[in-house]
C-alpha cells in the first residue's frame, strides 16, 4: 500500500506504548538517511581498513597502545584522548546553541540505529498501519513468521555490531576467523553479546525511551538555547485555528488557519510528540514533521514551512544573528582546542622514560664511602625507527652512571627496562635527593626525555 | 472519527519501575565507562595486586579491562540509586507548600 494514502483515520489510534513512525519522504529524511549511512558505514568498515602490516584503527586493550592510522598512542598520551573529549562536549555545545539538536535527529548513536531497526522492521512488517494491524492480529502461522524474521533479522544484525564493536579492540580478521570457528576468548565473547545486545534491546525495543528518561543531553540541551537557536516549530499565527476543510473551500472566510489538522506530523514522529503543542524536550529534532507537513501543504496547495526550522527570532519576525557572543566564545574555543590538540599531536616527544626504583633495598653502603641506589628505567621507543639510547642522571654532586653498556636498543614501538645503578659518594648527603635521570638518542635523530626519581641514603 | 489532540502516543509514560531501572542503569554505565577509561589510561591491570599471587582478575589485562568496568558500574549504580531513593522519598518543596497554605497568590 502508499504509504501517502495509507486512511488517516482509523490508523491514528494507538493506546499502546509502542510508537510505529510513519514513512515520510522529503529533504530532510534524504538528510538523515544520508547521515546513517556515513556514520554507520564508517563503523562497520573501519575496522577492516588496513594500515601496512596492521589494521588501520586498532584500540590494542592488551598491549596498550592505540594505533590510529599513522600514530600510535601509548598510555602516557592518554591526555590527547581526554582533550579529544573536551572538544567533542564543546563541538556539542556549539552545533546546539547553533542550531539545536542536531545531534539527536541526525548523528546520535542511539537514533542511527534505531532509525536501522526501524528500517527492518518497515522491510519486514510494512507500512504503519500494516504494522499495527499484524501487532493487533490473533496469533497465526504468518504473524509468527513475519515477527520471527523481523526479531532474527534485529538479532544478526546487532550480533555484528557487537562482533564489530570488539574489532576495535582486537584484530577484526582474526577475531572473524575465531567466530567462524567457535573459538572465541571468553571476553571477546562476552563483549560481543554484550553490546549486540545493548543495541538490540536500545535501538528494536528502547527507542525514544532512551532519549525521554536515560537521556543527560535532552535535559540540559535547552540550557544552550537562546532566541537565536535553530530549532523545529509549528507557526502557530498561520496554522491556528486548525481545523479540516473542503477541498477549494475558502478557510481564512470559514476562520481557520492553515492547520488541516491531518495529523501526518503526529504520525511520523519518532518520539510520538505533537509539534503543535510547542517545543517539547522529547522532541530529538529528526524534522519528519517538517517533511511530511511540507508534502500534506504541498497537496492542499498551500505554502510550505507551516512547520520548519526556524529561530524563536525568526519566529516573532525579528531579524536572526548567527554570530552572537555565544556562537563566537563556543567557536573560538573550539578553533583553539583543535589548533593546540593539532599541534601538540604533530609534535610530541615520541621517547619516554618511565622510572622505578627497586622495591627490595633502600640503599646499599659500598666501600669507599658510595651510596648506591638500583633503579629500573623504561625506555619507551614511540618512533616508527630503532633507536640506541644513553642514559645519563643530575641532581647530585659526583653521580656514577652504571648500566652495563654504553647504549641501550630499543625497536620501534618498544619498550625496554634497563636496571641502572646510580652511585654518590657518601659526603654531606643524608635522607634523600630527587634525581633526574634523561635518555637520549645516540643517532641522526636527536631526541630526549626526563623522568624523575628519588635517590635515597642513610639518615644519620 | 478524529482524534483528539492529546491523543497522541508520546504522552504515554513508562511504568515508574522501568523509569527508575533506567535512571539507575543508564548514568551510571556512561560514568563507569569514563572512570574505566581514566582509570586503565594510568594504570595497568597487571599490576593490581600482589606480583607473584595476582587476583584471578587480574591475571590478563582483558579481565581487568573488564571487572574494573563492571566494579565501576556497580559502584556508580548504588550512588544512582541512592540518590534517587533519596529524590523518590522528599517531601514537597518548601515552595510547593507556600502555595497551598492559601497566604501568598500563586503567581
Amino acid at each position: 500500500m502508499n504509504e501517502a494514502q495509507a486512511p488517516v483515520d482509523g490508523a491514528l489510534y494507538a493506546a499502546r506504548q509502542k510508537i510505529y513512525p510513519r514513512d515520510i519522504k522529503g529533504r530532510f529524511q534524504r538528510l538523515r538517511v544520508y547521515a546513517v549511512f556515513a556514520l554507520l558505514g564508517l563503523y562497520y568498515v573501519l575496522p577492516w581498513i588496513r594500515w601496512g602490516e596492521r589494521q588501520a584503527v586498532l584500540f590494542d586493550l592488551p598491549a596498550r597502545k592505540f594505533h590510529i592510522f599513522g600514530l600510535t598512542l601509548w598510555p602516557q598520551d592518554f591526555y590527547f584522548l581526554t582533550w579529544l573529549l573536551i572538544i567533542a562536549a564543546l563541538a556539542l555545545f556549539f552545533f546546539t546553541a547553533l542550531a539545536g539538536r542536531l545531534f539527536c535527529g541526525y548523528a546520535c548513536p542511539q537514533t542511527v540505529w534505531t532509525e536501522t531497526f526501524v528500517w527492518i522492521e518497515r522491510w519486514v512488517e510494512g507500512s504503519r498501519t500494516q504494522q499495527m494491524k499484524l501487532a493487533r492480529a490473533p496469533l497465526s502461522g504468518e504473524k509468527i513468521l513475519r515477527k520471527g524474521t523481523k526479531y532474527f533479522l534485529w538479532f544478526a544484525f546487532a550480533l555484528w555490531t557487537g562482533f564489530t564493536f570488539v574489532g576495535y579492540f582486537t584484530p577484526i580478521t582474526e577475531l572473524a576467523g575465531k567466530i567462524v570457528t567457535f573459538s572465541t576468548g571468553p571476553w571477546e565473547t562476552f563483549w560481543v553479546l554484550f553490546y549486540g545486545g545493548a543495541t538490540y534491546v536500545n535501538a528494536g525495543f528502547m527507542r525514544e525511551q532512551v532519549c525521554k528518561y536515560m537521556c543527560p543531553y535532552a535535559r540540559f540541551q535547552s540550557a544552550m538555547f537562546d532566541r537565536d537557536t535553530l530549532i523545529i516549530t509549528y507557526d502557530e499565527k498561520r496554522g491556528e485555528p486548525r481545523g479540516a476543510r473542503k477541498k477549494g473551500s475558502d478557510s481564512r472566510a470559514a476562520g481557520l488557519g492553515d492547520c488541516v489538522d491531518c495529523t501526518v506530523c503526529v504520525q511520523v514522529c519518532p518520539t510520538g510528540i505533537d509539534i503543535r503543542k510547542g517545543l517539547q524536550h522529547e522532541c530529538i529534532a529528526c524534522a519528519a514533521c517538517i517533511d511530511a507537513c511540507d508534502e500534506v501543504m504541498e497537496k492542499v496547495g498551500y505554502p510550505k514551512g507551516l512547520i520548519r526550522y526556524d529561530t524563536q527570532s525568526g519566529l516573532e519576525g525579528r531579524p536572526k544573528h548567527v554570530l552572537r557572543p555565544r556562537t563566537i566564545v563556543y567557536g573560538s574555543l573550539i578553533t583553539l582546542l583543535i589548533a593546540g590538540f593539532a599541534y601538540s599531536i604533530t609534535h610530541r616527544n615520541v621517547v619516554a622514560v618511565d622510572v622505578i626504583r627497586d622495591r627490595n633495598a633502600l640503599f646499599r653502603e659500598l666501600p669507599g664511602g658510595l651510596i648506591e641506589n638500583v633503579y629500573s628505567v623504561k625506555i619507551l621507543n614511540k618512533d616508527a625507527a630503532r633507536h640506541r639510547f644513553s642514559i645519563t642522571a643530575d641532581g647530585l654532586p659526583g653521580l656514577q652512571v652504571d648500566y652495563g653498556t654504553d647504549a641501550v636498543e630499543v625497536g620501534p614501538g618498544d619498550v625496554q627496562s634497563v636496571a641502572v645503578r646510580l652511585r654518590v659518594p657518601r659526603g654531606e648527603l643524608k635522607g634523600g635527593s630527587d634525581i633526574h635521570f634523561t635518555i637520549r638518542t645516540q643517532d641522526e635523530r636527536a631526541l630526549e626525555a626526563t623522568g624523575k626519581a628519588r635517590f635515597l641514603a642513610p639518615t644519620n | 472519527m478524529r482524534k483528539a489532540p492529546d491523543d497522541y502516543p508520546g504522552r504515554l509514560r513508562w511504568p515508574r519501575l522501568g523509569q527508575d531501572v533506567a535512571i539507575v542503569a543508564w548514568p551510571s554505565f556512561l560514568v563507569a565507562s569514563v572512570a574505566t577509561m581514566v582509570c586503565f589510561g594510568f594504570i595497568d591491570p597487571l599490576l593490581i595486586g600482589n606480583d607473584d599471587y595476582p587476583p584471578p582478575a587480574f591475571q590478563t589485562r582483558m579481565a581487568g579491562y573488564a571487572v574494573g568496568f563492571f566494579f565501576f558500574w556497580l559502584i556508580a549504580a548504588l550512588s544512582s540509586l541512592m540518590t534517587l531513593y533519596l529524590v523518590r522519598t522528599a517531601h514537597p518543596e518548601p515552595a510547593d507548600e507556600r502555595i497551598d497554605d492559601g497566604t501568598r497568590s500563586p503567581e
